[in-house]
């Protein structure tokens, strides 16, 4: 395995999730399109760690696991409030999402 | 490029694919389960053991829990069915199979095409570097953590919750 | 290779028929708690019965409910006693000797343990009956809810020992003191958290709310016959007695013993355990889901938290070197 292979594998996986992104209606599928991409970023941290040897890839990525699981937390309790509202967790309802 | 890691490349490749295509939510969450513990085995293989544990622990036991919870929770009665219109569909291909143009074209005229491996991180080295070097970072992001907590706290509960509200132990 | 894959194979028999023996083991014990005699007919006091269970339930037909999610619903009962398995391959049998041996095998084998859970909440997804998706859904807040405490109180034989590799760990209590009985202070409460925790997640009683038979029918396993549902039940017992083996390595010096240190302490230790588990299980009542969530995170997180603190307290002291 090498550095560009695992590079190419990554940046597939980020279109994979921006296609995701871009088609999905439903909140929790977009939700799963950013973990897809997040990843993505997360291969490449680890990636770029191993063949670089300055320490900081993991490190680097540790955070973005954190950050991600914040992200997930607040997108949940966003798309509930949207389905408590509009019974439904489609992302065009919450053009009006005020109170 | 070692048998191991065409392997493991395949399957978070099909995973992802199915996670954006499926059309059940349920399975779409199962397979972003299946795409995660796949990269825990690559980051086996890139030598990162302590970050293959982390990442079964937060994303596939944390975040999938919680993705399976909201799932479960924003369920329509008698849904099931995630339909993509063609057009959308189509507008997201090319706009993504653009973006991977993009990307491979730089990734193939890298200059330092090929860097040999280095020594891999020793898992203390990580904690030291976490707790010393990058010791802002991680007090930051405890308080965004913590943030996050109160936010989706607040933005979760009822409305109406400043009365004794009755289901108060209850699962909504 | 080769010493790994067929030391792999032999843990895999060795706990699958450990399984059915304390399959055995469990059913006597419980009937002597309840002044009965257990089984005793199947081969010499009843030893075979495990066997006879087994032939039982191959035979039985299997049935898929009208509206279930039929990949998802046949997925599911296997992979619960394979990811229940893997959590063994981490454990050190005798000095230096794993079937993985990981720099982080603390932090995988609990991995794997929260792992358990997704399998279980497929079960439950997928057989389309309310009971069962209640069940599947206590699951899930359990394990989710469970897993916090679980890693606070695996993080102190962590702390005390400097290491995450479970061998590491062992060594050091063969070399210093068992954690779980010194420092006395993190150490016991350690272990007993550790024991609680790994319990919720394992849906022992009493926290077997996601099969609470009294209200749910049968949880998870409502629409699953024949070996389907012995899988999952095998799976429950394969996870208790992976989970006893591991809370012995960690806080009572797995392989270490008087005499001669080796494979037959391990066992020794995971056996007493087991028992201790199925004497709780036998004895104590079911708690409520709520009650369950209270004692979580109002009371084992902030004693865990305690626990972590202390345990890096002792470790400045510098009495343990």
């Amino acid at each position: 395995m090498n550095l560009q292979a695992c590079l190419l594998l990554s940046s597939g996986l980020f279109c994979v999730g921006l296609y995701g992104l871009l088609t999905r209606r439903n909140a929790i599928g977009i939700l799963l399109s950013i973990e897809v991409m997040a990843n993505a970023a997360n291969l490449n941290f680890v990636a770029f760690s191993r063949y670089s040897g300055a320490g900081y890839g993991q490190v680097f990525a540790l955070f973005v696991l954190a950050l991600t699981v914040a992200e997930v937390a607040v997108g949940l309790a966003l798309v509930m409030a949207l389905f408590r509202s509009h019974r439904d967790a489609l992302v065009e309802l919450a053009s009006a999402f005020r109170h | 490029m070692t048998p191991g890691f065409i392997i493991a490349a395949l399957l978070i490749f099909a995973a992802s694919i199915f996670t954006v295509r499926s059309s059940k939510l349920v399975h779409a969450v199962l397979w972003l389960g299946a795409m995660l513990a796949s990269t825990a085995v690559l980051f086996i293989q890139l030598d990162a053991p302590f970050l293959a544990g982390i990442q079964l622990l937060l994303y596939v036991g944390g975040v999938m829990t919680l993705m399976i919870f909201g799932v479960m929770l924003t369920k329509k009665s008698g849904d099931g069915e995630l339909r993509t219109e063609s057009a959308p569909a189509l507008r997201g291909l090319v706009i993504s199979l653009a973006l991977f143009g993009l990307l491979a074209g730089g990734i193939f005229s890298m200059t330092n095409g090929a860097p040999a491996l280095q020594k891999p991180e020793e898992v203390a080295s990580i904690a030291a570097s976490v707790l010393g070097e990058h010791w802002l970072a991680f007090e930051t992001l405890s308080v965004l953590l913590l943030a996050a907590m109160v936010g989706a706290i607040l933005l979760a509960r009822k409305r109406d919750a400043g009365a004794p509200e009755s289901g108060k132990a209850s699962p909504r | 290779m080769i010493f790994a894959a067929s030391l792999a194979a032999a843990v895999v028999i060795v706990v699958l028929s450990a399984t059915a023996l304390a399959l055995w083991y469990e059913r006597k014990l419980a009937a002597r708690m309840q002044t009965r005699i257990g089984p005793q007919f199947v081969g010499p006091i009843g030893l075979f019965q495990p066997v006879a269970d087994l032939l039982k339930l191959v035979q039985k037909e299997e049935i898929v409910p009208m509206g279930a999610d039929r990949v998802l619903f046949a997925l599911a009962p296997p992979l619960t006693v394979i990811f229940a398995l893997a959590a063994a391959a981490f454990v050190p049998l005798w000095p230096g000797v794993a079937v993985v041996r990981s720099d982080v095998g603390v932090l995988l084998v609990i991995g794997f343990g929260g792992l358990a859970m997704v399998p279980v909440w497929m079960a439950g997804w997928a057989s389309f009956n309310k009971y069962a998706l209640l069940g599947a859904m206590r699951a899930v807040a359990q394990s989710i809810s469970y897993g916090v405490p679980l890693v606070l109180a695996a993080m102190v034989p962590v702390i005390l020992a400097g290491t995450m590799d479970l061998d590491g760990i062992t060594q050091f209590q063969a070399t210093h003191h068992w954690f779980g009985l010194w420092p006395i202070i993190p150490g016991l409460p350690a272990f007993i958290l550790f024991l609680l925790a790994m319990l919720a997640e394992s849906n022992r009683i009493p926290f077997d709310i996601p099969e609470a038979e009294s209200e749910l029918v049968a949880g998870v396993t409502t629409e699953y016959t024949g070996m389907q549902f012995g899988f999952v039940y095998l799976a429950e017992y394969v996870h208790t007695v992976v989970g006893a083996a591991i809370g012995s390595v960690m806080f009572l010096g797995g392989w270490d013993g008087p005499f001669a240190p080796g494979l037959h302490w391990l066992l020794l230790k995971t056996l007493c355990l087991f028992t201790f588990i199925y004497w709780i299980r036998w004895t104590l009542v079911r708690l409520r889901a709520d009650q369950l969530m209270t004692l979580c995170w109002k009371w084992l997180v902030p004693a865990g938290l305690g626990l972590v603190f202390l345990s890096a307290a002792w470790n400045q002291t510098g009495w343990s070197r």
